[in-house]
């Protein structure tokens, strides 16, 4: 599982352009679970690479593929971390050149960064952070427990688990970024720990988790049962222990569960193709997971590299993909489909052709165990509301997690 | 629904669509998958289309090829191991360079748009000989915004000459101008939908130039992971097996159901060449086959000047060349 800080800034929900650097394939880690099957030391992005995708990208603020009104740019890894002297020079550069162009994104900019944590409290990372703070988004990746974290999160040559080394790093973080959210994701070895993790969370001082089962089709028979078990523990927990109030778990959504309105919600889930990503050898990917490090089966889906530019043809698929043309029939027909997400990505590598157009739908039965655990959440949460008669005081400042699925 | 089962007699057959064939080597369809390729067609009730090479086949050959009725498609030039001078009215001749004569009713010229612009008025010249003809051009990746006005004013003058026959009382068919103003609904290639292509090794393709590329290892160069793979979609013993088949309908295709350009051959493997998925066209193509509407449109008002000429048919006035730039946004 994994934490990273969810931002729920306005202007990051769908309004902000969202670029990419992989920085490094590189990582102090060695996590069991890695799905970044191309992980190597060697591809670390070198300062020319960088420089010549920033200036790509800003001499071209009229095109249509840049026209947002502001812009998030994004740093991952790898640890991102490992390259901060880089990132530094990279942000300041980013900087410079949007106040010296009058770019429409100065001031409306954002620089983003997922992490381990590991090094998040050294001088290098915190002094960058005191310089940047008023643009900044971090998401330190957590597994639940100290058991739990430490199963999967070693280190790369000893072994030894991470936890105590990130654990230490969480109140500085949450000093430095208050309110921050987290981001969970679920695989079939992680469901008997989730109530467990979610609390653990919660006590590190976390109010938001935002979770999602993996795309990927890791699903054994029975998952979905134990699941919806764990979600119903975690659902009584919520509720009888009153953390309903203050904190929020993105599982449980009213919105979710409920048959699709074809018309209104014809649109894609993830934003691929709006997204732009460079990696060390300024290769251009609609997203970093249609990169070569995070695909399985496919080749990298490479939309251009920082001389060329972006050859917009490869963009034209991502573009003009919908809901129903991607969806199998049985999608479409769904009655509990919204909420039911997917990743263009994954969708791509387990497809059976080249295309981005036959939607992967592994999670089917977990994301109707997911439905029937919601439904009971919110029956029991509103029943109590309603006997104690403090539904409507409750509705007035509930809080909602806005999913985010990568 | 499938109608066609296209049959290449050779590796060497005639290329006659987008792709050229690069493979040089003779490799005739042996015999015996000749005979199962015709039974599969008999069986599944599609007509044959025969494509043949540039070199005389066997006269073993005739008796199989002719034991069921067939369209040939042959380079000009080269006559089939068959008589041709007894074949019917939908045989098709290629030509990669404008010919001074066409024997057959139906010619397909291939021509990069540099060729097609030298020889404009040579091509002119076909459209009085009766044959319909078919331009397909053969660079259609290369064709760059620069060059859209050009297109518009070749398109144009060919209207010119076409006007003129139609006040003649004639009916010129060229595929690039006439197809559109008489068409109601889309009528493309339908590769992998509507017809089906036999190799010589006894697989089955969405269309020839799937085969050639297979051939050739380009698979690869087109992003995906393993080179080995093949692009067959089954062989003669499974018989067909699509993968994503409805990828290939045009309800699944975004950009193009919702288009009006009919005529548009509506390439897969361009779509697939140019932008990764076979549902997808690319710029190139869109463009292209929207100035070909629009002059269409434009030939279609000058007739009705002079005849009542195919009043149910309406082609609107628009004012993008893309349909990308007009897609439903979410
Ligand atoms: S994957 Fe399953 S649950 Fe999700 S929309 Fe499709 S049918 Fe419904
Ligand atoms: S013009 Fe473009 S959108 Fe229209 S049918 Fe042709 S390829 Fe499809």
């Amino acid at each position: 599982m994994t934490i990273i800080k969810a931002q729920q800034e306005s202007w990051q929900s769908g309004m902000a352009k969202n670029i990419t650097f992989i920085v490094t394939k590189d990582c102090q880690l060695a996590c069991k679970y890695c799905y970044l099957v191309g992980k190597n030391v060697k591809e670390r992005m070198p300062w020319d690479v960088a420089k010549t995708f920033i200036d790509y990208v800003l001499d071209h603020e009229t095109d249509p593929e840049f026209a947002e009104e502001s812009v998030v740019w994004d740093f991952i890894g790898g640890e991102p971390f490992l390259e901060i002297e880089l990132i530094d020079k990279i942000c300041d550069y980013i900087k410079t050149e949007l106040f010296r162009r009058n770019h429409h994104w100065f001031n409306s900019y954002r620089f983003s960064f997922s992490t381990n944590g590991i090094n998040y409290h050294e001088k290098a990372v915190q002094d960058f952070i005191q310089k940047n703070l008023d643009h900044l988004s971090i998401g330190i990746t957590i597994d639940g427990t100290e058991k739990k974290h430490d199963l999967n999160r070693v280190y790369k040559i000893t072994e030894k688990g991470s936890y105590q080394d990130v654990v230490k790093n969480i109140p500085l973080w949450l000093e430095q970024f208050p309110g921050s959210g987290t981001k969970v994701t679920i695989s079939s070895v992680d469901i008997p720990y989730i109530t467990e993790s979610v609390l653990h969370l919660y006590s590190l001082g976390i109010h938001e988790v935002n979770i999602n089962v993996v795309f990927e089709d890791v699903w054994q028979e029975g998952d979905d049962l134990k699941f919806e078990e764990q979600l119903m523990q975690l659902a009584d927990a919520i509720i009888d222990g009153g953390y309903y109030q203050d904190y929020a778990c993105s599982f449980f959504s009213e919105h979710i569960g409920k048959p699709m309105n074809l018309e209104r919600d014809n649109h894609n889930w993830c934003g691929a193709g709006k997204m732009l990503s460079v990696d060390a050898a300024g290769n251009l990917y609609p997203c970093t997971r249609f990169a070569q490090y995070s695909l399985r089966d496919k080749d990298a889906w490479i939309i251009g590299n920082i001389h060329d530019g972006i050859d917009k043809n490869k963009l034209r698929p991502f573009l003009t993909l919908d809901l129903t043309t991607q969806s199998p029939q049985k999608c479409i027909e769904c009655e509990v489909a919204s909420g039911c997400a997917w990743c263009q990505g994954e969708n791509y590598d387990a497809a059976k052709t080249h295309t981005v157009f036959q939607r992967a739908t592994a999670i089917c039965l977990m994301h109707k165990a997911r439905v029937r655990a919601n439904n009971y959440y919110w029956n029991k949460l509103y029943r109590k509301l309603e006997l104690e008669d403090l539904r409507e005081q409750y509705e007035a400042k509930k809080r909602e997690v806005k999913p985010k699925i990568c | 629904m499938l109608q066609y089962l296209v049959i290449l007699l050779d590796d060497t057959s005639v290329a006659y669509c987008h792709a050229d064939n690069p493979l040089k080597e003779h490799n005739l369809t042996p015999l015996e998958t000749l005979k199962k390729g015709i039974l599969f067609g008999m069986k599944q009730n599609l007509m044959i289309q025969y494509v043949f090479p540039n070199y005389e086949l066997p006269t073993a050959y005739a008796e199989v090829i002719e034991s069921i009725d067939n369209v040939k498609i042959y380079p000009i030039g080269c006559k089939p191991v068959t008589s041709i001078e007894d074949g019917n009215d939908i045989d098709v001749e290629v030509a990669n360079d404008v010919p001074e004569k066409v024997e057959a009713k139906n010619l397909v010229l291939r021509l990069t748009f540099s060729e097609m612009l030298k020889q404009k008025n040579e091509i002119a010249k076909l459209f009085v000989l009766g044959a319909r003809v078919n331009l397909c051009i053969i660079d259609v990746e290369q064709f760059a915004e620069e060059q859209i006005e050009t297109y518009k004013q070749v398109l144009n003058e060919w209207n010119t000459t076409l006007l003129n026959l139609y006040k003649q009382g004639k009916s010129p068919q060229f595929n690039l101008l006439t197809d559109r103003i008489m068409l109601e609904k889309m009528h493309n290639c339908e590769a992998g939908v509507n017809n089906i292509t036999l190799a010589p090794n006894g697989k089955f393709y969405l269309c020839p130039a799937f085969y050639y590329d297979e051939q050739m290892k380009v698979f690869n160069q087109l992003n995906h992971h393993n080179p080995s793979s093949d692009n067959s979609v089954g062989d003669l013993e499974k018989g067909l097996d699509i993968p994503n088949p409805q990828l290939l309908h045009l309800d699944h295709a975004p950009l193009c159901r919702n288009c009006d350009a009919y005529q548009c051959r509506r390439c897969i493997w361009l779509n697939r060449r140019l932008t990764w998925d076979l549902n997808t066209p690319s710029r190139q193509q869109c463009v292209m086959a929207h100035i070909e509407r629009n002059a269409s449109r434009a030939l279609l008002n000058d007739i009705r000047k002079v005849s009542k000429f195919m009043p149910e048919i309406d082609i609107k006035e628009i004012n993008y060349l893309d349909p990308f730039e007009v897609r439903k946004e979410f």
